[in-house]
């Protein structure tokens, strides 16, 4: 119960945790310059259903790479409005004058109390949204009676809708890539990965060892520190420090006393953890050698020659 | 008055992250005066957790805890100032680093009292007094908290605690981390403080020499369970303690080996030194 | 010459006042020595003159004979480890198996050689099945177990544990107690900084500190015949011991005196 889950990893099985993380890491990037480089809705169709079909072969669950991305359906909402909004090219495919009056604000009113008092449906809240909204459009098309406050144009281009679908679809694409990359690599992996992969760097002074030193350990103190603060937290509003309520100036303070414990064991402990460093012999810019091993197998080898011919295919496309 | 458990469970959902040990239907009763309890259990056993519900900071995943009249329940009362509550029962943290962060003592001291809306010249006027209820003189109320002893920053962390004048005191672990010295200091204080004032006084400890001396009543943890709630008394004449990982107090352990090696009609039962020393005299005299 | 061996040693952070005084202090192979000391008497701040991460004002520190310096520290290291009291503040690692290699990294060991080693030592501490949790997941005395195998996998020959079981509960505090014992039998010299004389009891030779002076140094049987040394220097002898003490009259008690001290000895 004590674990914390750190970014998203998620033990699991399949090809995917048994690909090297470098591959991983190169090929996440290898594919999103491949996606960037589609120019058609459906092109990035088919991208999408190689995709799925990727992740049906590596046992993954596709439930789960939607709950990892949950947070980020804003972003493809907005982005989504804003491409309708902004783009004026192309034929005109609907047109409507909105208006704000007494009825349709009455109407945008129950409607918000009706949504707000159905939230509690949590699982059909995505849902709950789109009714909502396309509600509010309603309201604001039709219902213009009483007096009028104000009243505007709202165009829809066909350009517009076009690109929505693509951006929407893109960036679905590139954010479920990602998601792939951190839910089956662990940090400490992704860590290494990187630090292998920066090993060049140090032609231009920058030692990638140590900075994956630097990520394992922030890692590892990661939850300490958690805990901490929530002890410390607990420990100040047992003198009556509410961290929620109060003035400016009450809160202010009340801040800082979290602050400064926090600090102030975070450097006697980073005092301790360089002791006990140095006692273990770490010497700083040293030579060492490696417990974890990173490995590139026959995976490895077939995924990278997946993530070549899909960037040449785009690649093709893009030049034909 | 006082505190009032009534079946109370604390839990997380499965998977979700927590620092807390669950605890599980616990009911018990600590009256407004004049307790001096012990808390005891190995870790994890739930104890601080059962501390954190004394004053709010935690709330029951169900059953009640009624706090010095208010009932808390898993749901939030919108009507219960819970931070108010916490100026009826103290609670002092192990670790003083936890607490301190002013410039000086006497900052620090008032942080709490300030925070309940004393004005600030009573509350300097408080700290003043306080410094001095802990075994410290004035001369320390300027000093930077950062730059004492670890026993000192104890006490300045528990004058910050009662400088608001709690009726109920929790002290987690107070005395852990200090030499021989320094516990037997920092128990006379409680004592003092005790007959001072009459607040109940609860201790969560591992040591139980302490428990034997001073505590009119323990209260056992196990896995989140309450298993046994009764006077040291009773709580020592049981066989069973080890198999809860706990121990019995040295003097205990030493008469009874004494009694097991010669067969003498020795009472163990003793809760220092003199009186252990009574007891041998008189056994050895039979 | 002794295994470590301490001469006229002195140190201060300040240049002004002195945390440690005059220390001379010589310890064999294979020893168990327990420092005692109330807090603030220099018994840490001497563990940490050991090991190499303080450099004394004057004197020397020498292991095996080796005078540590900056430049024979990493050297010195090799020898000697430390357990420190903190449990969190000392896991490098992200996983025990992490952990326990970390030393053996900066020591430069094989891989396979690595692995073999922390599955032997991980075993030795009782940890082999946790090789792949986290920090988060195990207790205090877990750690300091894991903290312990890292140590032997380095094949240091001194352990010291500088107040390693002050943050533990009893329980763990005995367990830990049973696997030192343990680790001095196989040839360890072990130096056990604490306050607590119950575990000091299980040390051969006795170092008390008072003021950053060695203030009594000698085998625990003679030094608790002297409740004086313990009395000034702000220690609590063991209650067995003190029962012996104040029953006096030898020809009554003489038999239930001779038991305490020889439970006292007997652990």
């Amino acid at each position: 119960m004590k674990n914390i889950v750190l970014g998203q990893y998620l033990p699991g099985q399949g090809f995917f945790y048994r690909m090297d993380p470098r591959t991983k890491i190169i090929g996440v990037i290898a594919l999103m310059v491949a996606i960037f480089l589609l120019e058609t809705i459906p092109q990035l169709l088919i991208a999408l259903a190689i995709g799925v079909v990727c992740m049906l072969l590596g046992r993954l669950s596709i439930k789960r790479i939607a709950k990892g991305m949950r947070p980020l359906f804003i972003l493809l909402i907005f982005t989504f409005f804003f491409q309708i909004l902004f783009n004026k090219e192309g034929s005109i495919l609907l047109q409507e004058t909105l208006t704000i009056s007494l009825a349709s604000i009455g109407a945008i009113i129950a409607l918000t109390i009706l949504w707000r008092l159905l939230a509690k449906l949590r699982r059909f809240r995505f849902l709950l949204l789109l009714g909502y909204l396309a509600g509010v459009y309603f309201s604001l098309a039709y219902l213009a009676y009483g007096y009028t406050f104000a009243s505007f144009v709202f165009t829809v281009y066909e350009r517009g809708v076009e690109m929505s679908v693509f951006v929407v679809i893109r960036l679905l694409v590139i954010i479920t890539l990602s998601t792939i990359l951190t839910l089956t690599t662990k940090p400490t992996d992704l860590t290494q990965g990187l630090e292998s992969l920066m090993r060049p760097l140090k032609v231009i002074g920058i030692r990638s060892d140590e900075f994956a030193l630097i990520i394992s350990i922030s890692l590892r103190y990661i939850p300490t520190i958690l805990d901490e603060a929530n002890k410390i937290m607990a420990a100040q509003a047992s003198r009556g420090a509410d961290f929620l309520q109060g003035r400016l100036k009450d809160k202010i303070r009340q801040i800082i006393s979290l602050l400064v414990p926090m600090f102030i064991i975070a450097f006697k402990r980073s005092e301790d953890l360089a002791d006990a460093m140095e006692t273990r012999n770490f010497i700083p810019g040293m030579k060492r050698t490696r417990i974890s091993e990173l490995a590139f197998g026959k995976t490895d080898i077939l995924a990278t020659l997946f993530i070549v011919s899909s960037l040449a295919a785009s690649i093709v496309l893009r030049v034909l | 008055m006082g505190i009032h458990f009534r079946e109370v469970s604390f839990h997380y959902p499965q998977n979700q992250l927590t620092f807390y040990q669950a605890i599980a239907d616990i009911t018990l009763q600590i009256a407004k005066q004049d307790e001096f309890i012990c808390l005891i259990g190995r870790t994890g056993s739930g104890k601080s957790t059962l501390a954190q519900h004394m004053n709010a900071l935690l709330l029951p995943t169900e059953g009640s805890v009624e706090i010095f009249g208010s009932l808390i329940t898993n749901k939030r009362d919108k009507k219960i100032n819970y931070n108010l509550l916490r100026k009826h029962v103290g609670l002092v943290f192990q670790f003083p680093e936890y607490q301190l962060f002013e410039e000086t003592v006497e900052k620090d001291i008032m942080f709490g009292p300030l925070n309940f809306h004393v004005p600030p010249e009573q509350a300097k006027q408080i700290a003043s007094e306080t410094i001095k209820l802990v075994g410290l003189d004035e001369t320390y109320l300027k000093r930077n908290p950062f730059n004492l002893s670890g026993g000192e920053k104890k006490r300045v962390s528990i004058a910050g605690i009662l400088a608001f004048d709690p009726d109920i005191l929790v002290l987690d672990e107070p005395t852990s981390g200090l030499d021989p010295q320094g516990k037997i200091q920092m128990m006379e204080l409680f004592k003092a403080i005790q007959a001072k004032t009459g607040k109940s006084i609860i201790i969560i400890t591992h040591d139980m020499d302490l428990v034997y001396e001073h505590a009119s009543r323990v209260i056992v943890l196990h896995d989140g369970s309450l298993i046994y709630d009764e006077s040291p008394e009773v709580l020592f004449r049981r066989g069973d303690l080890e198999q809860f990982h706990l121990q019995y107090p040295n003097t205990i352990k030493v008469l009874s080996a004494l009694r097991d090696r010669f067969g003498l009609d020795l009472d163990i039962y003793q809760k220092n030194l003199p009186d252990a020393l009574l007891a041998i005299k008189k056994a050895v005299a039979r | 010459m002794s295994h470590i061996d301490i001469r006229d040693m002195s140190f201060t952070y300040t240049g002004k006042r002195m945390i440690l005084k005059d220390i001379n202090l010589q310890i064999e192979q294979g020893e168990w020595v327990a420092i005692l000391g109330h807090n603030g008497s220099g018994k840490s701040t001497l563990a940490k003159t050991l090991v190499g991460l303080l450099e004394p004002a004057q004197g020397t520190v020498a292991i095996a004979g080796t005078i540590i310096t900056p430049e024979t520290t990493p050297a010195i290291r090799k020898q000697i480890g430390i357990v420190f009291q903190n449990p969190d503040n000392q896991f490098v690692g992200v996983t025990v198996r992490d952990d326990i290699a970390f030393g053996m990294e900066n020591l430069c060991v094989s891989r396979e050689e690595m692995l073999e080693r922390i599955a032997f030592f991980a075993k030795k501490v009782g940890m082999e099945k946790y090789l792949d949790k986290e920090p988060a997941s195990l207790s205090g005395g877990q750690k300091q177990r894991v903290a312990i195998a890292g140590i032997l996998a380095m094949q240091t020959g001194i352990m010291i544990f500088d107040e390693a079981t002050s943050m533990l509960d009893p329980y763990a505090r005995e367990d830990l107690m049973k696997y030192i014992r343990q680790l001095h039998q196989e040839g360890l010299t072990i130096i056990m900084i604490t306050h607590e004389i119950e575990e000091a009891l299980l040390a051969d030779r006795l170092v008390i500190m008072k003021e950053g002076k060695i203030f009594a140094d000698g085998r625990k049987e003679e030094l608790l015949k002297q409740p004086e040394v313990f009395a000034q220097s702000a220690l609590v002898m063991p209650l067995a011991l003190q029962m012996a003490m104040q029953l006096d009259d030898e020809a009554t008690f003489g038999e239930v005196k001779a038991f305490l001290w020889e439970s006292t000895f007997a652990k």
